[in-house]
């Protein structure tokens, strides 16, 4: 009850934080909103389940191009464009999941890679359909059901993204599948031992967390109401990586606070050191690793622990 | 024992290239007996243990599960089945608490699927806090209920030995392989043990068990099983593996003259 309650409060307060922002605050408030969703996702699938994919923006860029592609190139009315690219995105991550989880973690490191590559060799070459490097703009969300969101009302659809990202993974990581994907990432032998099927329960966390940072690239494709190929590339990626290393994971609020504070960091820094700032990532990324592996919120963690009376258990 | 065993293993052979770790071996083990596996290193013991439990392929033979045939079939079907087992080197899963520790031995006993999940129908939290019950009943039950909140990594070698079998229990197992629980534990301990695996034989479990130490194993063992060089050389119960004479020479050695005097060690 109060957990709902709490839950409801939240969302209405980010999205109040909506209608008080106006212009680049705006655009700052709802990029950030889209790397926590995508922050979340990942989490889940590196983090807890301990899989490395480079492949999260590249699935972005399945969601954002295939609805754009299908809905305005193709002339497909919204709601089948958004059901097509949704299911674009996790037959596409199936067919990568099915042979790479065969093997050790290491081919889907390298399968990932590649199909992130070849993703965006395809949107830079795809010509007419996708727009080459210039991308595809000039189109706009129709109205939903005789609604048009537009404005603060599109950044409350973007809070819901992550509030409802965040509700189905953390109903995942609190049930028999969530245990299973960690004991996994511990030891594999192990946890089929106690009758977990490994491939399986992969396959299904790979196929799921990718149709979700699809999900979030359609969010992102009506954002700006523009999409280019550098957005889904591999520096994203790794930028998403840092987030979740330095915010802890496999923790949902370690890559809410990684998303949050590496996204907002670049606007503070940028000025004081320029591109500088890329440097200062790499040498948190190395501290997390090597002196908090449990991250920020790790670190939340011990502060909330200190301020509560201790207790004997 | 009446009726058929509750695994019948015929034949079973396993070849690594030239070297034969298991040849043609055959035995029973009944519902609820406790049969040990002895032998010296390098006998096959474990190789045996990864054999029934899929985690090896064998070269030749069948392994049988109430009837049904478990040889090929993958690691996680035969656990599915209802065949738990616990590691020579403590395994507990480092990332995660105890009582979650514990939970992943009873995943076979979920019935909720990622849809399930996702929508978060009813059975799916009722199932979860049922588990969740049952998880601290069992840490409780092997002895480990003042760690409840403890990090598995800080366990005790004892303690995780204790840790292993409460995950393996939890799956409410027709048969529970244990490859040898008592090593490195203290006299208090392994005594625990004894009584706990007893217990768990008293409720219907079969117990395989492999240990070296064999004063622990004489008084607990219904049958045992002899192993050299991967050949079954001596079946029988306690009474008559002490007593004969090739088992005694080709395992127990000199030290069968210590058993009274405090246990021999391979």
């Amino acid at each position: 009850m109060i957990r709902t309650f709490i839950w409801i409060a939240a969302i209405i307060a980010a999205s109040a934080i909506a209608f008080v922002l106006g212009g680049y605050a705006t655009d700052v408030y709802r990029k950030m909103l889209i790397w926590i969703a995508l922050a979340l996702s990942y989490n889940f699938l590196f983090g807890t389940a301990g899989q490395v994919a480079f492949s999260h923006f590249a699935f972005a860029g399945v969601g954002a191009y295939g609805v754009v592609i299908l809905s305005t190139k193709l002339g497909l009315p919204f709601g089948i464009a958004f059901i097509g690219a949704m299911a674009l995105c996790a037959l596409i991550a199936f067919i990568v999941a099915v042979p790479s989880t065969r093997l050790e973690g290491f081919y889907l490191a390298l399968a990932t890679l590649a199909f992130a590559q070849l993703f965006t060799v395809l949107i830079n070459e795809g010509g007419d359909l996708t727009g080459g490097t210039g991308g595809i703009a000039g189109y706009s969300l129709p109205s939903i059901f005789g609604l048009q969101l537009r404005g603060p009302w599109y950044t409350v659809v973007l809070v819901l993204l992550v509030a409802g990202t965040l509700l189905l993974l953390n109903r995942l990581d609190n049930s028999s599948f969530g245990r299973a994907c960690r004991a996994i990432r511990e030891n594999p032998a192990v946890a089929a031992a106690m009758g977990i099927n490994v491939r399986r329960t992969k396959v299904i966390t790979f196929t799921l967390t990718s149709t979700l940072a699809g999900l979030a690239g359609i969010a992102y494709a009506y954002t700006d109401n523009v999409i280019n190929p550098p957005v889904f590339g591999l520096e994203n990626v790794f930028l998403l990586l840092f987030m979740i290393i330095v915010g802890g994971m496999g923790r949902p609020l370690g890559a809410v606070v990684g998303a949050i504070l590496l996204y907002l960091a670049p606007f503070f820094l940028e000025p004081i050191v320029g591109h500088g700032y890329l440097v200062i990532f790499g040498i948190l990324v190395v501290l997390a690793i090597l002196y908090q592996p449990a991250g920020l919120a790790g670190l939340i963690d011990r502060g909330l622990g200190l301020l509560r009376p201790r207790s004997q258990s | 024992m009446s009726g058929p065993p509750l695994i019948r293993v015929s034949g079973l052979s396993k070849r690594f290239g030239g070297l034969t770790a298991v040849e043609d071996l055959s035995f029973d083990v009944g519902h609820g007996e406790i049969l040990a596996v002895i032998g010296p290193n390098g006998a096959g013991k474990t190789t045996t243990f990864n054999l029934i439990t899929g985690m090896l392929t064998p070269t030749t033979g069948q392994i049988e599960l109430d009837g049904q045939r478990i040889d090929g079939l993958p690691v996680h079907r035969i656990a599915a089945l209802g065949m738990l087992r616990t590691f020579q080197h403590n395994m507990p899963f480092a990332g995660m608490s105890l009582t979650d520790n514990v939970m992943i031995g009873a995943h076979r006993r979920f019935s909720a699927s990622v849809v399930d999940i996702l929508l978060q129908r009813s059975h799916v939290l009722a199932e979860e806090k049922q588990t969740r019950a049952r998880a601290a009943e069992l840490i409780d039950f092997v002895g480990l209920g003042h760690h409840l909140h403890a990090d598995v990594t800080t366990l005790s070698f004892g303690e995780g030995r204790l840790l292993e079998i409460a995950r393996a229990l939890a799956g409410d197992p027709r048969v529970i392989l244990l490859d040898e629980p008592a090593a490195g534990l203290t006299a208090s301990e392994v005594k625990r043990l004894s009584t706990l695996i007893r217990t768990i034989a008293a409720n219907g479990v079969s117990v395989l068990l492999i240990e070296h130490d064999m004063h622990f194993l004489m008084p607990l063992a219904e049958r045992i099983v002899v192993l050299n060089f991967g050949r079954k050389i001596g079946e029988g119960t306690s009474q008559e593996i002490a007593a004969n004479t090739a088992v005694v020479e080709a395992y127990l050695g000199s030290s069968i003259n210590q058993l009274g005097q405090g246990g021999a060690h391979a």
